[in-house]
C-alpha cells in the first residue's frame, strides 16, 4: 500500500507548511544544511580546544536526541496515540476504514516518520558537512562514515522509543523493571569490567572504528527493536465506558488560590488521565536529561570548576521549557471558543499549570547537585535553571501562542528564538562559570519572560486562532 | 420587539475563498431565526463572526448589544453557543466539562441544574463517563446542555439536531419552541427544513456566501407554500446565474 504511505508524507508537509507558508517551512533542510556547512569551518578551531573524539560524541548523542524527540513526539501511550490518530492525523484516522490491518497503518506510520525527519533534519546536516569536506581536508570516505552514523543514531533513538513507548503503553511495571535492569547490568558491566561506557551506543563506536561486522551488528540491534516495537504495539482505540470520579469541582477548589483555577484544573485532569504526566516526564524529560548528562559529564576536565553542574542547569531550564508543548497538545481553541474566554487567558491558564510542572525540573537539579557533589552549588543552579525555562518559555509564547509544537519549523521564527535564548544563555553561563554565586543574578530573567508573556497575550489575541 | 442581533455588510475572505459577502440581516428578540443554506454557503462561518470567534473581514455586527468585533468575550459572556464540530475537551468527563463550563461562566447552583439536563435530555449513565469516550449523539447532547445551561438572552446553534436519533430531536424541537416562548432568541442553522419550517418564525438562505432571502415563515405560508420547495427551488435558480 504504497498509496498510504504517499498520503501521509503529503499531509505531514502539508500540517507544516500550511502553518507558515511552504516557502519558509522549505527552507528548513537548507538552514540546517547551512548550519553544518559553515560549522565544518569552525572544525579546526574547536579541535584545538576539544579532542575531536568528543566532538564526535556530542554531535552523535545530538542526533540520537532528535530521534528520541521526533519518536516522543505523540507516541506516548494510548491516549496521546488515540489522539494523534484520532485528531492530529486525519488520515491515519480515516486509514482506519480502509481494509488494512492496524499494525500495518502503525507500521506505515513510523516509516514515514523516519523517512520526513530523515530528509528534513538528518541528511541536511550530512550532506552539508560532505559539501564540506573537501574544503576542510576531510577524506570523502569520513565524511560518508558521518552521514552513515548519524542516520543510525538517529534511528536508534526512534527505535528505542517506539520501543519503550510500545512497552509503556503493554506494561508500565514491566518497563520500569526493564529500564532498571538495562541501567544496573550496564553500570555493573562499566564498573567491574572498565569497558568504554560509549561501546553501548554502537553508532558511535562505528564512527570510531568502521568494520562490516559492527556495522551489521548495529543494524540487527536496530531491527530488533524495530519489530519488537511494531509486534508490542497494541491499538487500543475501542472507547470504554469506564466511569471517573468527578475530580474537577474539588481540584478546582483547591485550586482557587490561583487567578484561574478552571482551567488550571482542566489542564492537570488532562495530563494526569492522559497518562503523559508520567510518560512524557520519563520520554521526554528524564530519559534525555540523563543521556545529556551522561555525555556532558565526559566533557567534565574541559569546563570550569562547578561548570558542568550549570551547564547542566541551564540545559535542564531549555529542555523543561518544553513542558509547555505539553500543556497545549491535549486541545486546540475549539472547546474553547464556544466559552466567553480569550486566547489570552487560554495562555495565561496554560502557564499556571507550567509553573506548578516547574518544581520537577526544580527537584531534578537539587538532586543532580546533591549527588553530584555541587550541594554549595544547589541554590544557584536550581535558580538559574528555572531562571531559563520561564525566559524560554516566555519567548515561545510571545512567538507561536498556543501551537509551540508546530511553529518550531518555521525558520523564522525558530531563527529568533534561538538568537533571543542564544544571548540570554551566553550571559549566564559566563556569569555561573566565572563565581557560581554570580548564577543568582538570572532571576532579572524573569522580566524579560514576563514581557514576552504580555506581548506574546497580546498578539494572539489579535488574530484568529488556528484553525478557525 | 427590539432588535438583538444585527449585522451589517458582513463578510469573511479566507485568502481567496468569500466565504460570506456583504450580509445585513437583523434579529427580534423572541424570534426562533433559521439559518438555512446548502453545504459551503456560509451559515458556520456567519455563527462563528456572530459570536466572535473569528474576525469578520468586513462589515460590522452588534449583539445584544454588545460589538462582536471590539468586546467578542462579552458577547461570548452573554450568549449560549452550539459549535458545528462537538469537541468537548477528551479527559474531562460529561459532569466534569459542565462544572468547567460553569466556573469559566461562573452559574450559581450547577450542580442541580446539570443534573437537570442529564435527565431531560436523558444521559444520566453517561455522566461519569470521559468526552472522548461518549458517541456522538452523546456528546451532541452535552453540547446542547452546555449551551443552554446558564439560560442566555440568545442562542446560536449551529446544526444542533443532526445527530439526534428521532426522540431525541423531538424533545429538542419541543424545548426550542418552549424557550422562545419565553421570550428568549434563538439563532439557528439547519439542513434539516420540515423542522424549519415547523419551529422559525423567521428565516434566511444563504448561497455561495450571499444572503437570497430573508422573511417570515408566515409570508409562505399565506402564499400556501412550503419552505423545503421554496428553499430547493430558490437555490437551483442561483445556481444557473
Ligand atoms: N478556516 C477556513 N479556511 C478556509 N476556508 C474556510 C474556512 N472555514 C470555512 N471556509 C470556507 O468558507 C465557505 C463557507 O463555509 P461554512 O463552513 O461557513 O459553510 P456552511 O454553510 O456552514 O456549510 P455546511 O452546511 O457544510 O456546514 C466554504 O467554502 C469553506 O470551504
Ligand atoms: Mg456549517
Amino acid at each position: 500500500m504504497f498509496e498510504l504511505f504517499t498520503s501521509m508524507v503529503k499531509e505531514e508537509w502539508r500540517m507544516h507548511s500550511t502553518m507558515f507558508g511552504s516557502l519558509s517551512f522549505a527552507l528548513f533542510p537548507v538552514m540546517i544544511f547551512g548550519i553544518a556547512f559553515m560549522g565544518a569551518f569552525l572544525l579546526p578551531l574547536v579541535r584545538s580546544t576539544l579532542p575531536a573524539g568528543n566532538l564526535s560524541l556530542i554531535i552523535h548523542s545530538n542526533f540520537l536526541l532528535l530521534g528520541f524527540m521526533v519518536g516522543a513526539f505523540g507516541l506516548l501511550g494510548n491516549e496521546v496515540m488515540n489522539r494523534r490518530f484520532g485528531q492530529a492525523s486525519f488520515l491515519a484516522y480515516s486509514a482506519r476504514s480502509l481494509p488494512l490491518s492496524e499494525a500495518h497503518i502503525f507500521f506505515t506510520f513510523v516509516v514515514k516518520d523516519v523517512i520526513y525527519y530523515f530528509f528534513l533534519w538528518v541528511f541536511p546536516f550530512g550532506f552539508g558537512y560532505i559539501l564540506a569536506s573537501p574544503f576542510i581536508s576531510v577524506p570523502l570516505n569520513v565524511a560518508l562514515l558521518l552521514l552513515l552514523t548519524l542516520t543510525l543514531s538517529f534511528l536508534y533513538g526512534l527505535c528505542t522509543v517506539f520501543f519503550l513507548s510500545a512497552m509503556y503503553a503493554r506494561s508500565r511495571p514491566l518497563l520500569m523493571g526493564l529500564v532498571l535492569l538495562l541501567g544496573v547490568v550496564g553500570g555493573l558491566l562499566v564498573a567491574f569490567t572498565g569497558m568504554n561506557p560509549a561501546l553501548f551506543f554502537p553508532p558511535l563506536h562505528l564512527y570510531a572504528a568502521f568494520s562490516w561486522v559492527n556495522l551489521i551488528l548495529s543494524l540487527i540491534v536496530l531491527s530488533v527493536l524495530f519489530a519488537l516495537a511494531v509486534l508490542l504495539f497494541s491499538p487500543e482505540y475501542a472507547g470504554t465506558t469506564r466511569e471517573y470520579r468527578n475530580m474537577f469541582s474539588p481540584l478546582a477548589k483547591r485550586l482557587s488560590i490561583l487567578s484561574d483555577p478552571a482551567l488550571a484544573a482542566k489542564d492537570m485532569i488532562d495530563l494526569y488521565r492522559s497518562g503523559s504526566a508520567i510518560g512524557q516526564t520519563l520520554f521526554s524529560f528524564l530519559i534525555p536529561l540523563a543521556v545529556i548528562w551522561f555525555f556532558l559529564s565526559l566533557l567534565g576536565p574541559y569546563l570550569p570548576p562547578h561548570g558542568l553542574i550549570f551547564l547542566f542547569a541551564i540545559i535542564t531550564g531549555v529542555i523543561a521549557s518544553t513542558m509547555y508543548t505539553w500543556v497545549t497538545m491535549f486541545d486546540s481553541f475549539g472547546p474553547y471558543a464556544c466559552l466567553p474566554v480569550t486566547v489570552g487567558r487560554l495562555i495565561s491558564g496554560k502557564l499556571i499549570t507550567f509553573s506548578l510542572m516547574q518544581i520537577v525540573p526544580a527537584m531534578f537539579i537539587a538532586a543532580a547537585a546533591l549527588l553530584s557533589g555541587e550541594a554549595v552549588n544547589l541554590v544557584p543552579s536550581v535558580v538559574l535553571c528555572l531562571a531559563v525555562s520561564f525566559y524560554a518559555v516566555g519567548i515561545m509564547i510571545w512567538l507561536t501562542g498556543l501551537s509551540p509544537n508546530v511553529l518550531v519549523y518555521d525558520v523564522k521564527v525558530m531563527a529568533i528564538y534561538f538568537v533571543l535564548l542564544g544571548i540570554a544563555l551566553t550571559i549566564f553561563s559566563a556569569l555561573a562559570f566565572a563565581n557560581p554565586l554570580y548564577a543568582l543574578a538570572s532571576v532579572l530573567l524573569f522580566l524579560p519572560a514576563w514581557l514576552f508573556v504580555q506581548k506574546g497575550k497580546a498578539r494572539w489575541d489579535a488574530v484568529d486562532p488556528s484553525g478557525f | 420587539m427590539t432588535t438583538i442581533l444585527e449585522a451589517q455588510g458582513l463578510s469573511k475572505n479566507y485568502g481567496e475563498v468569500t466565504a460570506v459577502d456583504n450580509i445585513s440581516l437583523s434579529v427580534k428578540g423572541g424570534a426562533l431565526f433559521g439559518l438555512l443554506g446548502p453545504n459551503g454557503s456560509g451559515k458556520t462561518t456567519m455563527i462563528k463572526m456572530l459570536t466572535g470567534q473569528v474576525r469578520p473581514t468586513g462589515g460590522s455586527a452588534t449583539v445584544l448589544g454588545f460589538d462582536v468585533i471590539k468586546d467578542p468575550v462579552g458577547v461570548r459572556d452573554r450568549v449560549g453557543i452550539i459549535p458545528e464540530q462537538e469537541t468537548p475537551p477528551s479527559f474531562l468527563s460529561a459532569i466534569e466539562y459542565l462544572a468547567f463550563v460553569g466556573a469559566v461562566r461562573k452559574i450559581p447552583d450547577l450542580e442541580t441544574k446539570a443534573d437537570w439536563w442529564f435527565d431531560f435530555l436523558e444521559f444520566r449513565d453517561k455522566k461519569n463517563v470521559l468526552c472522548k469516550d461518549l458517541s456522538r449523539g452523546t456528546r451532541q447532547k452535552l453540547m446542547f446542555a452546555q449551551a443552554f445551561i446558564h439560560e442566555p438572552t440568545l442562542a446560536l446553534i449551529d446544526e444542533p439536531l443532526i445527530n439526534f436519533d428521532p426522540i431525541m430531536q423531538d424533545v429538542v424541537k419541543e424545548y426550542l419552541a418552549a424557550y422562545v416562548k419565553k421570550g428568549k432568541t434563538i439563532f439557528i442553522s439547519t439542513h434539516i427544513l420540515e423542522v424549519a419550517e415547523e419551529i422559525c418564525s423567521v428565516f434566511a438562505i444563504l448561497h455561495k456566501g450571499r444572503l437570497l432571502h430573508t422573511g417570515p415563515v408566515a409570508d409562505l405560508t399565506a402564499r400556501d407554500e412550503h419552505l423545503p420547495q421554496f428553499f430547493l427551488s430558490l437555490v437551483r435558480k442561483d445556481r444557473h446565474v
